[in-house]
């Protein structure tokens, strides 16, 4: 059963590869340009550069989202769960959040740089505050709709706050906080990029940025493959943890 | 000896800053170890009164005794709720098994208490599956099962059975019977279904419509008889609650 899943995995994830690197070729065919290399070479500059050139920044962009994604989380699910459950609090800070959501973090990037300097603290920073206010309005929004019966059956059991958070509110909004997380990845990934423009010179964005203006394409496309993998690596992690966490959901 | 003794009980809801009653000068007692079954229209107050019982209202006018104390001090009081409440993320064991880990007991009381209610309701095979794969009547015998592993001396049933279809109903009215002669718990039953009551409460009250109140209280000398379904004084009985409600509606 399970040998069987992985293998039909497997195969669609060969299959999406084939697809991407077939269409990706005739692009770069019709094109004609130096600024779009055929994948075969992009590929060979991949497989060249990753050992000593690509892989330190692969592991600091890697290192700055793992990092914003885990604090997000750990700030974000409990002040969601927390909203979600007290209707008072949730109506007292609801206009806050609101007001402070819709606003594009990534204007704050000078500020935080002139606050928490150049280094990966002002990067973490922006990428965690963007993904926390993803997993706050998710996990909040969840935790109030849950249906009231979990609560009361839990709570005739004699349950206290705490052990409703444990048994009912965490593990209810388990599958949208996953949810969260997989949106957020796909934002922090950008945001990581749009970081590592600026005043740095670590990071998978920095090299494909610095690739591209020494117009060393293979180069810059290498950088860009790196980038995809690891997003993709993240979100085949995700998946796993929901398989792992929220197995009830696919009965 | 009156284990639950309700005077002049009132609750009301707050709805855009009305106060709504729901229930109202509603007076109910009900002896130690018996059955009782009360049924009245929807929307009277059935619901909240088990809410207040099992101390998840405290909003209350009134005196409510649980065996002499109020629903707060009393840990014994156990509630099924109308959609059984069993969490989907949890196994049959887990389910089960919540009310004992949250009251801290240790892991071989919990594995022998859970193995030993499993074993009676027979739902030994089912208990590493989860509630969304078992049918409407084992998920609630995984519901009775959850709240008896307790060892309550109270159980309060909303609505138990209805969406069971009519073999499983009865079905589970037996076993209920048989449970509540091993344990001799005190059940106080919420049912829309008048057979079901006569079945099954010793004691049955007709409540009004909102506000609720007991306006008919009927002493059952038939009530879990095996046989009596069916029999001359059964159905005499059903049909004079069935024409006190019908003045209702
Ligand atoms: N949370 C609430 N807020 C406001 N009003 C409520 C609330 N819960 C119940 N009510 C009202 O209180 C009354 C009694 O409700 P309750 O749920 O106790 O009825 P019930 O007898 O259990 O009905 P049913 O047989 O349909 O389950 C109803 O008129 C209902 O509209
Ligand atoms: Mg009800």
């Amino acid at each position: 059963m399970h040998a069987k899943d992985l293998i039909q995995k497997s195969t669609y994830i060969l299959i999406a590869t084939i697809i991407l690197l077939a269409s990706w070729h005739i692009f770069s065919l019709l094109l004609r340009t130096p600024a779009l290399p055929v994948p075969l070479a992009a590929l060979q500059s991949f497989a060249r550069l990753l050992p000593d050139e690509l892989m330190p920044h692969l592991t600091i962009s890697f290192y700055r989202v793992a990092l914003s994604l885990l604090i997000a989380t750990v700030l974000g699910v409990p002040m969601g769960l927390y909203l979600g459950k007290n209707q008072k609090a949730d109506e007292f800070s609801a206009p806050l959040i609101y007001m402070t959501y819709p606003i594009p973090k990534v204007v704050f990037l000078p500020i935080f740089l002139i606050l928490l300097g150049i280094g990966n603290i002002s990067k973490i920073v922006l990428i965690t505050l963007v993904i926390f206010y993803l997993i706050l309005v998710t996990t909040r929004d969840a935790a109030r709709n849950l249906s009231k019966e979990y609560v009361l059956s839990v709570r005739s059991l004699r349950a206290g706050e705490l052990e409703l958070y444990r048994h009912v509110y965490f593990p209810a909004c388990l599958p949208a906080i996953l949810t969260s997380l997989r949106l957020g990845l796909g934002m922090a990934m950008s945001v990581l990029f749009l970081v590592e423009t600026y005043a740095t010179r670590e990071g998978i964005g920095f090299f494909i940025m610095n690739s591209w203006s020494s117009l060393a394409y293979d180069k810059m496309f290498a950088g860009i493959i790196a980038m995809g993998l690891m997003g993709f690596l993240l979100y085949l992690l995700l998946d796993a943890c929901e398989k792992v966490l929220c197995s009830w959901v696919h009965l | 000896m009156e284990y639950l003794l309700i005077e002049a009980l009132q609750v009301s809801y707050r709805q855009n800053n009305q106060h709504t009653p729901a229930l109202k000068d509603f007076s109910l007692s009900l002896p130690f170890g018996s059955i009782g079954v009360l049924i009245g229209p929807s929307g009277c107050g059935k619901s909240t009164l088990l809410s207040v019982l099992a101390d998840l209202n405290r909003n209350y006018q009134g005196t409510v005794l649980i065996n002499g104390r109020s629903p707060q001090e009393c840990a014994t009081t156990a509630l099924i709720l109308q959609e059984y409440g069993l969490l989907p993320w949890k196994t049959v064991g887990d389910n089960i098994r919540l009310g004992l880990q949250i009251r801290g007991c240790s892991k071989q009381e919990i594995a022998k208490k859970t193995e030993k209610i499993l074993h009676r309701l027979g739902l030994s095979g089912l208990s590493k599956r989860y509630p969304a794969q078992l049918s409407g009547g084992q998920r609630q015998r995984v519901a009775i099962a959850r709240s008896l592993v307790l060892e309550p001396e109270l159980l309060l049933m909303d609505e138990p059975f209805s969406s069971l279809d009519a073999l499983t109903r009865e079905e589970m009215q037996v076993l209920l019977l048989q449970l509540w002669q091993e344990t001799r718990l005190t059940i106080l039953l919420i049912t829309h279904n008048i057979e079901e009551a006569v079945f099954l409460g010793q004691k049955i009250f007709v409540m009004s419509a909102c506000p609720g109140t007991i306006i008919k209280e009927y002493t059952n000398p038939l009530a879990g008889g095996y046989s009596t379904r069916g029999k001359m004084g059964f159905l005499e009985l059903a049909n004079s609650l069935r024409a006190g409600l019908r003045g209702l509606n």
